[in-house]
């Protein structure tokens, strides 16, 4: 490593610390992770010392394309030539193109949209269009379900640690265990304007619901006359193997959010997808919700981009496919580490290591970090390891991945304070 | 090998830190806790509370129903509470043991930065 790469490291971490954020800079040094990003390609990211990582993180699945993918970033500069972000009050081709295509591949009778720039953004779109909609004002929302940290969308956090300080929050909303659905139609009342649920827990730990579960949750949504909304922003694009994770159930929701790998690791934008016979809410209000920079025009461009190159190498089927070399190499881990992997859940690529006690996570993010990969316990569950590589990831760089965690748990198993009781 | 009295020296002056300083008082206004410590090479077991930021008493005896519990070696624990030793370290290296959530860890941690800045 070069003395002024280091210096440049070591000044940038305390120019971050100073003006951003200190405890980020510590908590990230703790587990190994005091990275200064620099170049990116594909799988991988480089500090900027020049040190390679493996990028099993990707911002919670923004690089399903690969970081810095060459077509996206071509697309990008060949917008710039031409457009800047647009005017949101005024109509454009890119915004139209985009949510014609985001019609086309999301499943059912999804029709239109309304674009933001974040999730959290999407989901407070969503919630505020089933109350606009339905006249109702109840929102049913699951324990660990992380849908933004903005309004309403925090309002519908199912973890009180990201809440409780900026109480009161919305009311109307109402906390239910995820995957009882016995427990949801409890919940639902004729006042309930949507159920706001993830496919598959993603923040909470990457919780898979029982096969029965989303149909289930259908049928009450339509029972009570209330909306089903399905935020599909960590487990869209080709995630968990299909485009859209609600597909493995054969479930159409009202109102699907999505954003992260919209954007192609690029450039930020997300959208709140909905049925035509929603939009008559709009009709009397065409101007109730806005967003300045929502679906900017390089934003559209860019996310036609991903579609077409997430499409166009058949990035579910390769999700599927690196996600059962990845279960293979589960298993034996299942099998040899007992005493420190209790459970792999998994779609796709869309993956939750669930280690024996809630330590591990943060000692397996430090030895992986050794190992120069970059995978990280969740918020919500230091026992629970995230995997969430990008879709190109290669069947090379997942042996790399898999080596690591049997070296990670092997040094790992010789030290104290493993098991379930510690 | 740390005695029960060098521990409870090592907390009274933790306590004085933690209460003089202004910055991490006020930081800590919401945070009401029950933290019990173990000394595991020598069965020892300590109780600290904390009430609106404020480590209101100490005692050898680990009574209540902790929100915290740190189990380590009682040298580890005495250096921790001196600020001699950065807990992170034997934290991951499964010497220090810590059974909190995840924002009461962040809690602890974050009066270590702000009271021994260069540690």
């Amino acid at each position: 490593m070069g003395t002024d790469l280091a210096e440049m490291k070591k000044e940038a971490l305390k120019d971050f610390s100073d003006f951003i954020n200190p405890m980020k800079v510590r908590t990230m040094r703790t587990v190994g992770l005091d990275i200064i990003e620099d170049r990116r390609s594909g799988a991988s990211v480089w500090d900027i010392t020049g040190q390679k990582f493996i990028d099993c993180q990707t911002g919670s699945g923004i690089m399903n394309v690969g970081r810095r993918n060459p077509e996206i970033v071509e697309a990008l500069k060949g917008a710039l030539d031409n457009y800047d972000m647009g005017v949101f009050l005024l109509c454009s081709k890119q915004k139209a193109d985009l949510a014609k295509r985001l019609a086309e591949i999301t499943p059912g009778d999804l029709k239109c949209t309304v674009f933001g720039v974040g999730g959290g953004e999407a989901n407070d779109a969503a919630i505020k269009i089933a109350r606009g909609y339905t006249m109702k004002t109840g929102i049913v929302y699951a324990e660990k379900a992380y849908h933004g940290h903005t309004g309403f969308a925090l309002s519908a956090i199912g973890r009180a640690a990201y809440k409780e300080p900026f109480e009161p929050l919305i009311p109307g909303f109402t906390m239910v265990p995820f995957g009882d659905a016995d427990a949801l139609e409890e919940a639902v009342t004729d006042d309930t304007a949507a159920v706001i649920l993830e496919p598959i827990q993603g923040e909470g730990g990457i919780h898979i619901p029982g096969d029965e579960y989303l149909p289930a949750v259908r049928k009450i949504c339509d029972a009570n006359e209330c909306l089903l909304i399905l935020d599909e922003i960590q487990t869209g694009f080709g995630r968990t193997g299909k485009m859209f994770a609600c597909e493995h159930w054969g479930v159409v929701p009202d109102i699907m959010t999505v954003a992260k790998s919209l954007g192609g690791g690029i450039y930020p934008i997300s959208a709140t997808v909905f049925k035509e016979e929603i939009q008559d809410f709009f009709i009397p209000h065409p101007f109730i919700h806005l967003s300045t920079f929502g679906g900017s025009d390089l934003g559209c461009v860019v996310g036609l981009a991903s579609i077409d190159y997430i499409l166009a190498n058949n990035l579910p089927a390769h999700a599927e496919a690196m996600g059962n070399r990845f279960r293979a190499g589960f298993e034996r881990l299942l099998n040899d580490y007992p005493e420190l992997l209790l459970d792999v859940r998994q779609k796709g690529l869309m993956m939750g290591l669930q280690y024996t006690n809630e330590s591990i996570g943060p000692r397996m993010t430090k030895k992986m970090a050794d190992r120069n990969i970059i995978a990280i316990y969740t918020g919500n569950d230091p026992s629970i390891c995230r995997l969430m590589p990008p879709l190109v990831i290669t069947p090379q760089e997942v042996d790399e991945v898999l080596n690591a965690l049997e070296d990670s748990m092997k040094e790992l198993s010789g030290e104290a304070g493993l098991g379930r009781n510690d | 090998m740390a005695t029960t009295q060098e521990i409870l020296e090592a907390l009274a002056d933790y306590q004085v830190q933690c209460n003089n300083n202004k910055r991490l008082r006020k930081m800590q206004r919401d945070w009401t806790k029950l933290l019990h410590f173990f000394a595991e090479d020598t069965g020892g077991s300590f109780s600290m509370e904390v009430v609106k930021g404020e480590i209101i008493s100490f005692k050898s005896g680990a009574e209540g129903t902790p929100d915290v519990v740190v189990t380590a070696n009682s040298e580890d624990l005495c250096d921790m509470f001196w600020g001699d030793l950065n807990p992170n370290s034997k934290y991951l290296a499964g010497e220090i043991r810590v059974k909190a959530s995840q924002e009461d860890i962040m809690r602890i941690d974050a009066i270590s930065m702000i009271i021994w800045p260069d540690a």
